[in-house]
């Protein structure tokens, strides 16, 4: 098709959308560089490793062992978290053996709540990234895909959610429509979506470039064809490392949400209203917050390894260019 | 010249777009309003409240109404006093400059630890300095700057007694970092710690790149000493990347610098929006959260000009390439 001229409010829609005059990197390629960055990983070094390492393992082991426990709350043999049974004596008091992590201000396990924590935390990781990669990813697969009109729109969209830095967003909807665990978790899964539509579609557009598309285009498949059964089986992988590392932000976030007053609120246990509630005695009795922070660190450390393991192991970069 | 009236012309979309979302996502809480801010009080005082807010009026009127009054300095009331309403503009003038001071602080501690670390681990690739530092700064980037920030207020405040574990209130809190830098110092580290994290690994992979490069090589050749080669030469198109993911991390920092200033109970804008979600005020949680989002959009701005004014030939060897 011939060039032709385009009109400055195209140009603006246009540059909304791909952001193409924006930076000279193309944005993209910069929030997949932030994105493996985050990661922890070198966006370059993409050596698959043939076994996975001990950190790995190790890592493995960590998420499994908390999932489990976390599934499994309700029939562990640990005291009810929000029944206060101990002697007022004991209120405040540090890990012994009885309870092995201390028992918070009135007198409640604070192993029990990490771990009846742990559910909730992960909850909201999860379901927020599944919610924010089926939306946010069929926008960037699209976008992607349909680089015209749809994309500019789409691309636009999507841009007007990153104008807001992200927990200032989040924050701003628990805010408005209260606090509460579905709040946190739809609003940090809006937050998400405009992110991983970004990823997604930088992805997307260095897969759907490729011959076998082009070939498979070629045998007469149709939009949908090359779209769900030749781009996105190759895309998945990437997203799948992404997603791990989009739980671990998630789990983070709600902590700060929290520590803003605008967590799922004091009803619901989770690692951020633990360290919400326990910040007052963070002098007298330090173990109510560092226990839950801890849990924080290594389910992150945990996720983020994960996520390098299996970013190494499909490394979009390497092998689609 | 014509690149910069675009962006200029974006920016203004950018920040309609932006204010008119702040505005229109209080409209969409649930409850009413004026009852939700002021539940106990007077039918006067509610009255009151909804001439300043213009409730009466239809919704464009009010966003207009809104827009003219917040570029015009008048940011809207907290009521959250027995006796009326306190200005949010007043507190904002106040709190802003505190957080700049703290994320500044941030970003330049992170990018004077990182930079030396990042090139020095490149040149290094492969030695047990570099795997230990990049072991470490996989570790800093699990870490959440609150969860550091209570560690570090727990100890170094509370045990050691390094630092003072509160600052001051917004009336008594000297804007000169000379004053504060004793409450500053530990809030700083703790925001800077996951950005030291990010741009070490960045830089390490770019600089990875750039040190194969042939222009390094004939400097080498020409037997300019190894430091002035690696932070003279091969340095400089590593910190156009640098830009990029400092521009794109801005919205990371602007959440963290929310978060930690609740943790060290500093007066910025972070522990007034918390403050405002705490007690419902949410005319001020909008402004608040506009002004949060103009600011980020306003910086992501000047990054872009900055970048492109940095090196201008970069997109036409990427276009071309």
């Amino acid at each position: 098709m011939p060039e032709q001229p385009r009109s400055e409010t195209e140009d603006i829609v246009r540059s909304l959308a791909t952001d193409e005059r924006r930076r000279d990197v193309p944005p993209d390629e910069a929030s997949l560089y932030l994105a493996a960055a985050e990661a922890g990983a070198a966006p370059h070094e993409g050596a698959a490793r043939e076994r996975l390492g001990l950190g790995a393992w190790l890592a493995l082991i960590w998420l499994g062992a908390l999932i489990t426990a976390a599934l499994l709350a309700p029939w562990l043999p640990i005291p009810d978290p929000k029944n206060d049974k101990a002697a007022p004596a004991l209120f405040s008091h540090g890990p012994t053996l009885a309870h092995l992590f201390g028992l918070d201000g009135i007198g409640r396990d604070v192993f029990s709540q990490t771990i009846w924590a742990a559910r909730n935390s992960l909850f909201i990781g999860f379901v927020s990234i599944v919610i924010g990669f089926l939306i946010g990813g069929m926008f960037g697969l699209l976008g992607g895909y349909f680089r015209g009109r749809t994309g500019a729109v789409l691309g636009g969209t999507t841009d007007i959610l990153l104008a807001f830095p992200p927990l200032v967003l989040a924050l701003t909807i628990v805010a408005v429509f209260d606090q509460g665990l579905l709040q946190v978790t739809i609003a940090l899964a809006i937050v998400s979506i405009p992110i991983l539509a970004r990823i997604t579609r930088a992805s997307t557009l260095t897969w759907s470039d490729r011959e076998f598309v082009l070939a498979a285009r070629a045998q007469g498949g149709k939009h949908p064809r090359l779209m769900f059964r030749e781009i996105l089986p190759n895309v998945l992988p990437a997203m799948f490392s992404i997603a791990l590392l989009g739980i671990a932000v998630v789990i983070v976030a709600e902590g700060g949400l929290a520590i803003l007053g605008a967590g799922v609120g004091p009803g619901t246990l989770t690692w951020g209203t633990m360290i919400a509630a326990g910040q007052s005695e963070l002098r007298t009795a330090p173990h109510i917050v560092l226990f839950p922070c801890v849990m924080i660190f290594l389910t992150v450390l945990s996720l983020n390894y994960v996520g390098d393991v299996v970013r190494k192991r499909f490394d979009v970069r390497e092998s689609g260019l | 010249m014509r690149t910069i009236g675009f962006k200029l012309i974006r920016l203004v979309i950018v920040v309609l777009v932006v204010t008119f979302i702040c505005f229109w996502l209080l409209k969409l809480s649930p409850e009413d309003l004026v009852d939700k801010i002021i539940p106990v009080g007077s039918e006067a005082a509610k009255n009151k409240m909804r001439s300043d807010i213009g409730l009466n009026d239809g919704f464009f009127v009010q966003y207009w109404h809104w827009l003219s009054h917040f570029f015009t300095g008048n940011l809207g009331y907290s009521y959250l006093s027995e006796t009326g309403r306190t200005p949010v503009g007043e507190s904002v003038r106040q709190s802003l400059p505190i957080s700049l001071e703290l994320m500044l602080g941030a970003q330049i501690l992170a990018l004077v630890v990182a930079i030396p670390f990042g090139v020095v681990t490149a040149y290094r690739a492969g030695s047990k300095f570099d795997g230990a530092s990049n072991s470490v700064a996989f570790g800093m980037l699990a870490l959440p700057s609150y969860v550091l920030g209570f560690v570090l207020l727990l100890y170094v405040g509370a045990k050691w007694k390094l630092l003072p574990t509160a600052a001051p209130a917004i009336d008594s809190f000297s804007l000169n970092p000379l004053d504060n830098w004793r409450y500053m110092l530990m809030p700083v580290i703790s925001l800077a710690v996951g950005q030291i994290a990010i741009y070490m690994r960045l830089l390490r992979s770019d600089m990875i790149a750039t040190l194969q490069e042939d222009f390094v090589t004939t400097a080498k050749s020409k037997g300019i000493p190894d430091r002035r080669v690696l932070f003279r030469h091969a340095l400089r198109p590593s910190s156009l990347t640098l830009l990029t993911v400092a521009g794109l991390n801005v919205g990371a920092l602007i959440g963290g610098a929310l978060v930690i200033e609740q943790v060290f109970s500093i007066p910025g804008i972070g522990s007034k929006l918390a403050q405002s979600i705490l007690t419902n005020q949410l005319v001020a949680v909008q402004s608040y959260v506009a002004v949060i989002a103009i600011f980020y959009v306003v910086l992501n701005f000047f990054v872009d000009i900055a970048y492109s004014y940095l090196d201008p030939r970069i997109r036409h060897a990427r276009a071309a390439a």
